[in-house]
């Protein structure tokens, strides 16, 4: 589809001796395959991954990682000093002890509160990791660090660099897609953006509400016959254009857009409706009950998405960014997102998709153990880049483990510690993707996900 | 062509160079002594030894060390790796082929060692791998080594400052290399038919006038050619070409469209945008006057060195210049915001590193970010040259500095902007006000060591007056919109600002609160960890390599900027015309001579031409630093005139695939701002005015009423302008919100505003189908261009006639008619009965967003005032069925291939 990559083929061709030409031509294949399925450059775990993106900074404390000590100093007092520390964190400070009861789940015994009732059943397949770290507090830099491996945003975002990387098996479909919220998250749609890939590898926002992708269809008024009589008449005066232009390919591939887009405005619509699945489905993903609907139709829709052939698919929860009153905001969105979350991981096992499914669950940062004065004093917590949640499902990587730790109090990760990158690192191993070959010449220089590179979690993996 | 030896290929000479010494004295070194000392060693150095030695707080991998011969020999985890005189065997050899799945070293791709580093290490371990002390190393390289030091302010180590470079990655520091032209003959044909005489390549024939004219409006104004300037074109080239491009050129340079087309490249790279970004995207109410003063400075012709020396430096000159003032927004265009939640330290330094970065790219083409933590990999730029370049700012402070308005700007619209504006805050105050009695109402009271969370408010409540307080502070910012107040700088102490929500005053005495920071090397880059004191300075590899006079930068209260500014601009810095005349060449031809406009160091594209790319250069100092010169002496050569069909495209494939001759015209699509204007102008809808404030145009309704979190609760909504005179701008007066991209341009491959970009991408994707034949303002603009047809023309047949004419610049084909007006019937017989409900505006709309404190959804209510006297386009149901009709087939050129490429 890229047809115009003419001059950007001279940028890559101009490099010479600085690159193999083994490398150039690789880089050239998966630029111009655009989204045409491939290869990776290494036997593939995960054929395909579901990004579980909970915005706003997720409680590592009151979900997954326990801390009794901070029982025993619940409400003490103490002061924390120092040019590093921001306006949120300096000042008079309160320990905060979780409102949250934790037990020992499956056969695994992994730590989980009660509140993730359904979640609970599935633990043994699922791969907790406390050792992960972000670099900033702020909520849109640790977003588009999350994301992009940047934290100032313009990069690609994961899905578009997987999507470069391998393609993408419909060719209807893209093959990296967002579920937002109704609201998008700080930093807006840079989030999931191609950044400097081609746009092929863009991630599509698929709106919870009114039309899923913007200008799916015509305005009122304008029928399919209509539309594809315009189409006709399109092709007939391009035609004729094109003629004494053969040179040019970007023409006749632009007319193939439109029929593409012709195709998928039919195509979407059916794979978007929950209402083909089978009530019991429906339920299990907690449709129809209130509190579970917004993110079980995200969960479905992710599911039916991979199912037909996309490469990536993102979804958001939240807002988890509880200064205050931690056990109503973290209680209820816990419960929105845990029986979709299960039921999803449920209907990838009886599908016998787990096994090459990745399922990635992660904020832009943990949280703190303790807590300022915003408006006196409350249960809640501030923003901490030092410990987070995360887990991973399915997608070969190691079922019923935890791996690393956090400090005593949970402040900060003390074992097993990775930066992001090396999450990013192990997310593309997994899908079969090496982070050092998977490279984009940019500006004068290879660009990668991890920046500069990172390493494999090796205690990730099964 | 004072260095004829350094178009020799890089490669050829050590070659040559160890041929010669083979046949030298005795005591001569051995070859594999010399391979160590010219390569191998530096390979190891820069590709193997970061992960291959022991070090604090790191990790050896693979168990193998590489610091010495005896560690080497030692193996790691995967044994043996060094066989001396037998590399077939030697791993080290092996990994670095990359011909074993399992060993390929080293791991990167952008670090692979390129054949000629695999065939050194091949013969060095052939030669019995010898390994060499320190002097020796030096004694040999001096003796043999090829490839240039380059004298700059010094590396961090040793190694750095004296590694050499290939000499051609040098090109961009040289100074220029004028060729005699001879007289008679136009430069820039004179250098690309050299090239094509050489390749034996015939280039094609001169475009078609039609063609050309359709070039020319779109490269110089960024739209279409009107029906009378196409004839009176067509006239006058047919009595003289070159003439008629010349005045053709003039024309349209004269135009003030020319200004907004040529501002929109400038201001690609400059990041423009309206709002600051991040968490926040608080509006920058004076931001448009920046982008004004873009537009202005190329209508005006402004010597380029002039606009340089204001964007860098305007304060300096004279701060009491409105102009100058303005000017210096360039330095605050990136995204940039302090809130509660960041340390001042640290987004001070955000700033400092991307401007130093920023004017790096913009006006040296040089990435300098890469230097921030360690000497640059590729190019002679040591870190202690990114610190000096970094303190010329260390003293800049921002300020929304009083600047009257002057003559020029454009004042229109301001009331109408401070009443929208006032009418949001006064909604917002009622509803607080509503609330805040509620609240008081039902509050418990709170006791205790800790707040327990209920205190008897509904979910969202608290939520929701913080979202007013938060919006009722954002709107009232964007009061200042239409202040005589300038986004600019000062030199002073930095003081220290916790939160930024609101403009940003001058300090009475600059030099009196805060301090003055101190100007030191960063070591790798850390805020908290000074290394040497630095002062400010140039990139000293231009002056070294350029020739350039030694010049001394002032620290203190100096003038730090003003001396870069003048540095840059300095006719013998080898970097700024080079630069500018290539970005110049590349708005042109879609590519640069060069082919990283922003990146002439090692990592960019060598220029093709660059004898023409000096030429050019010199030509621009030469001419005053004049672009509108520049421009019209590209686009009066025969290389910029040609047509985009070869007659013989076999050919010119076999000569050149890459199309980086000039033998044939490149093709283009539209730009996403042209694209969208193109329509306006078209259905003579354009308002064509120039400059002020940013208008809002309609943009997709789901997308402006998208809830958007910023910190602290959810932005207010896009609102359109409410009249179609106002919305209906060219694009680039369209409001720039970071946060907030127009889906129609950014579909189009529109840059974000967060990084400098270079050159336009254009990609091809089915979203582009879906928006141009789908989006509600496509089908606005084909339905007003179906009336402007029927009220201008008399039949079905001139009506459709003038359609071509005025979208694709040419007449209909009988065929053509015929086809269109079976469609027009076709869709006219549909439209025929059809009954379109009156389309109904809100002027509140409900929105649901999530609590913070609760977890759960809320809903509120919010007005928007710019519906209350809004005025849509032509509707529908405003026209007849014909006319409707008319507007299918309006659609469908407005999605022709050539209605969206130019030839």
């Amino acid at each position: 589809m890229n047809q115009f990559s003419l001059p950007r083929r001279d940028f890559l061709y101009g490099l010479g001796s600085s690159v193999g030409s083994l490398a150039l031509t690789s880089l050239l294949q998966a630029e111009e395959a655009g989204l045409k399925p491939r290869k990776g450059h290494l036997p593939a775990r995960a054929k395909r991954c579901i990004f579980l993106m909970m915005e706003g900074g997720p409680s590592h404390i009151d979900t997954f990682d326990p801390k009794p000590e901070l029982a025993k100093r619940h409400l003490q007092v103490f002061n924390r000093q120092g040019e590093r520390e921001s306006a949120m964190s300096s000042g008079k400070r309160y320990f905060v002890q979780s409102p949250f009861e934790f037990v020992k789940a499956g056969q695994s015994g992994a730590d989980i509160t009660t509140e993730w009732s359904h979640l609970r059943e599935m633990v043994d397949d699922m791969c907790f990791f406390r050792g992960a770290q972000v670099e900033s507090v702020n909520h849109p830099t640790a977003c588009y660090h999350v994301n992009t491996g940047n934290r100032f945003g313009g990069d690609p975002a994961l899905g578009s660099w997987v999507t470069y990387g391998l393609g993408s098996p419909n060719q209807n479909l893209p093959g990296f897609v967002v579920l937002p919220r109704n609201s998008y998250p700080q930093g807006g749609g840079s989030n999931w953006s191609n950044g400097f890939l081609p746009a092929d590898f863009q991630g599509t926002p698929l709106r919870p509400e009114g039309s899923p992708i913007l200008d799916l269809t015509p305005p009122r008024g304008v029928t399919r016959k209509r539309q594809r009589a315009n189409l006709d008449l399109l092709a007939k005066l391009n035609a004729k254009h094109q003629e004494s232009r053969a040179e040019t390919n970007a023409l006749e591939a632009r007319m193939a857009s439109y029929e593409l887009a012709y195709r998928m405005q039919a195509e979407v619509p059916g794979i978007l409706d929950l209402e083909g699945e089978t009530e019991r489905t429906r339920e299990m993903y907690g449709i129809g009950k209130q509190h579970t609907d917004a993110f079980g139709r995200k969960c479905l829709l992710a599911r039916r998405l991979v199912e037909s052939g996309v490469r990536f698919v993102q979804a958001y929860a939240g807002n988890w960014d509880s200064h205050d009153y931690i056990e109503r905001a973290h209680g209820s969105l816990i419960r929105s997102v845990d029986q979709p979350i299960a039921a999803l991981l449920k209907d990838f096992k009886q599908r016998d998709m787990l096994k090459d499914t990745l399922v990635f669950f992660c904020g832009e940062f943990g949280r703190t153990p303790d807590n300022g004065m915003r408006g006196g004093k409350s249960y809640g917590r501030d923003h901490n880049a030092k410990a987070m949640a995360m887990w991973f499902a399915g997608g070969g990587t190691r079922g019923g483990a935890t791996v690393g730790a956090t400090d005593e109090l949970g402040g900060e990760a003390v074992e097993c510690v990775h930066h992001i990158r090396d999450v990013h690192v192990t997310l593309l191993h997994l899908l079969g993707l090496d982070d050092n070959r998977l490279t984009y010449h940019h500006a004068g220089r290879f660009k990668q996900l991890s920046q500069f590179g990172g390493e494999v979690i090796e205690e990730l993996l099964g | 062509m004072t260095h004829p030896i350094l178009r020799v290929p890089w490669g050829l000479v050590p070659v040559l160079l160890l041929g010669a010494f083979q046949v030298c004295a005795a005591d001569d070194p051995a070859p594999g002594e010399v391979l160590f000392a010219l390569h191998v060693r530096e390979i190891i150095a820069e590709k193997c030894i970061a992960c291959h030695s022991q070090g604090e707080g790191k990790k050896l991998k693979g168990g193998l060390e590489m610091t010495s011969r005896e560690l080497l020999l030692k193996g790691g985890d995967s044994g043996v790796v060094l066989i001396p005189g037998n590399a077939a065997e030697s791993l080290f050899h092996i990994a670095t082929t990359w011909e074993d799945e399992d060993y390929e070293m080293p791991p990167k791709e952008a670090d692979r060692l390129s054949s000629e580093q695999q065939d050194q290490i091949r013969d060095w371990i052939n030669a019995g791998a010898p390994w060499l002390d320190a002097r020796r190393i030096r004694e040999l390289r001096d003796r043999f080594a090829e490839g240039e030091v380059v004298e700059t302010s010094g590396g961090l180590g040793e190694d750095w400052t004296n590694r050499r470079y290939e000499p051609e990655k040098l090109w961009a520091y040289r100074p220029l290399e004028v060729e005699k032209v001879p007289e008679g003959i136009h430069p820039v044909d004179w250098f690309v038919d050299r090239r094509l005489e050489k390749a034996g390549l015939q280039p094609a024939p001169i475009a078609a006038p039609g063609e050309l004219v359709r070039r020319m409006t779109f490269g110089l104004t960024g739209l279409p050619p009107a029906p009378g300037e196409i004839r009176r074109f067509k006239e006058e080239f047919g009595k003289d070409p070159i003439a008629a491009v010349r005045a053709y050129a003039g024309r349209l340079m004269a135009s003030p469209h020319y200004g907004e087309q040529f501002g929109r490249h400038w201001l690609d790279v400059a990041r423009y945008a309206d709002s600051a970004g991040f968490a926040n995207d608080y509006t920058r109410p004076n931001a448009w006057r920046y982008r004004d003063y873009v537009v202005r400075s190329f209508n005006n012709d402004k010597p380029y060195d002039q606009f340089v020396r204001e964007q860098i430096a305007g304060d300096e000159i004279d701060e009491s210049d409105t102009e100058n003032l303005v000017a210096t927004g360039f330095l605050r265009m990136g995204p940039w915001e302090q809130t509660g939640m960041s340390v001042f330290r640290v987004t001070r330094q955000q700033w400092l590193d991307d401007v130093t970065d920023s004017v790096g790219q913009t006006f040296l083409a040089h990435a300098l970010q890469c230097a921030r933590c360690h000497d640059h990999k590729f190019d002679p730029i040591p870190t202690r040259d990114y610190y000096r370049m970094l303190s010329v700012f260390s003293t800049t402070q921002f300020a929304d500095r009083e600047a009257p308005f002057m003559g020029e700007e454009n004042r229109t619209g301001f009331a109408q902007a401070d009443h929208w504006a006032s009418e949001k805050v006064a909604h917002y105050q009622r509803q607080r006000k509503g609330l805040d009695e509620r609240i008081r109402a039902s509050r418990k009271e709170e006791k205790g060591e800790a707040k327990t969370g209920d205190n008897g408010l509904d979910p969202g409540d608290e939520a929701s007056l913080a979202r007013m307080s938060k919006n009722i502070s954002r709107h009232q910012w964007e009061f200042d919109r239409t202040k005589p107040i300038a986004v600019a700088v000062y030199d002073g102490n930095t003081i220290e600002r916790r939160n930024v929500s609101s403009r940003i005053m001058m300090p009475g005495n600059p030099w009196g609160k805060g301090v003055m920071e101190k100007d030191s090397i960063l070591t790798g880059g850390d805020v908290y960890s000074r290394g040497a004191p630095v002062r400010p300075g140039p990139l000293s590899a231009a002056v070294t390599l350029g020739e350039m006079d030694p010049s001394k930068f002032p620290d203190g209260r100096g003038k730090r900027r003003l001396a870069l500014a003048e540095w840059i601009v300095d006719k013998k810095n080898p970097l700024a015309a080079r630069v500018m005349v290539n970005r110049v060449w590349s708005w042109h031809f879609g590519r640069g001579i060069a082919g990283n406009p922003s990146n002439f160091g090692g990592g960019g594209s060598l220029p093709t031409h660059p004898e023409l790319l000096d030429y050019l250069a010199a030509w621009f100092m030469g001419q005053g630093w004049s672009v509108k010169k520049l421009n019209e002496l590209i686009v009066s050569s025969a290389a910029y005139r040609r047509s985009s069909r070869h007659p013989d495209s076999a050919l010119l494939n076999a000569k050149d695939l890459r199309r980086e001759l000039y033998a044939v015209g490149l093709p283009r699509r539209l730009t996403a701002e042209e694209l969208r204007d193109a329509m306006l102008a078209v259905s003579g809808e354009l308002n064509r005015q120039v400059g002020g404030i940013p208008s809002r145009p309609d943009i997709n309704r789901e997308v402006a009423f998208q809830p958007r979190q910023i910190m602290g609760g959810t932005a207010s909504v896009y609102e359109p302008d409410p009249l179609p005179r106002q919305r209906n701008r060219r694009s680039l007066y369209a409001e720039k919100t970071r946060g907030l991209r127009d889906p129609f341009l950014e579909t189009f491959n529109q840059p974000g505003p967060d990084q400098s970009c270079e050159l336009r991408e254009t990609s091809m994707v089915a979203p582009q189908a879906l928006t141009l034949f789908n989006a509600e303002e496509v089908h606005e603009r084909a339905l007003a261009f179906a009336a402007r047809l029927l009220r201008e023309t008399g039949s079905d047949r001139a009506a459709l006639g003038r359609a071509f004419t005025l979208a694709l610049g040419r007449p209909a084909s009988a065929g053509e008619i015929a086809a269109c007006l079976v469609h027009w019937k076709a869709a006219v017989e549909e439209e025929e009965g059809r009954i379109y409900e009156p389309l109904s505006f809100p002027e509140k709309i409900k929105r649901t967003v999530m609590a913070e404190k609760t977890g759960r959804p809320y809903e509120f209510w919010e007005h928007l005032p710019a519906y209350e006297a809004y005025v849509p386009d032509l509707q529908r149901r405003d026209v007849d069925a014909r006319t409707r009709g008319l507007a299918q087939v309006c659609l469908v050129i407005f999605n022709l291939n050539e209605f969206a490429y130019l030839d």
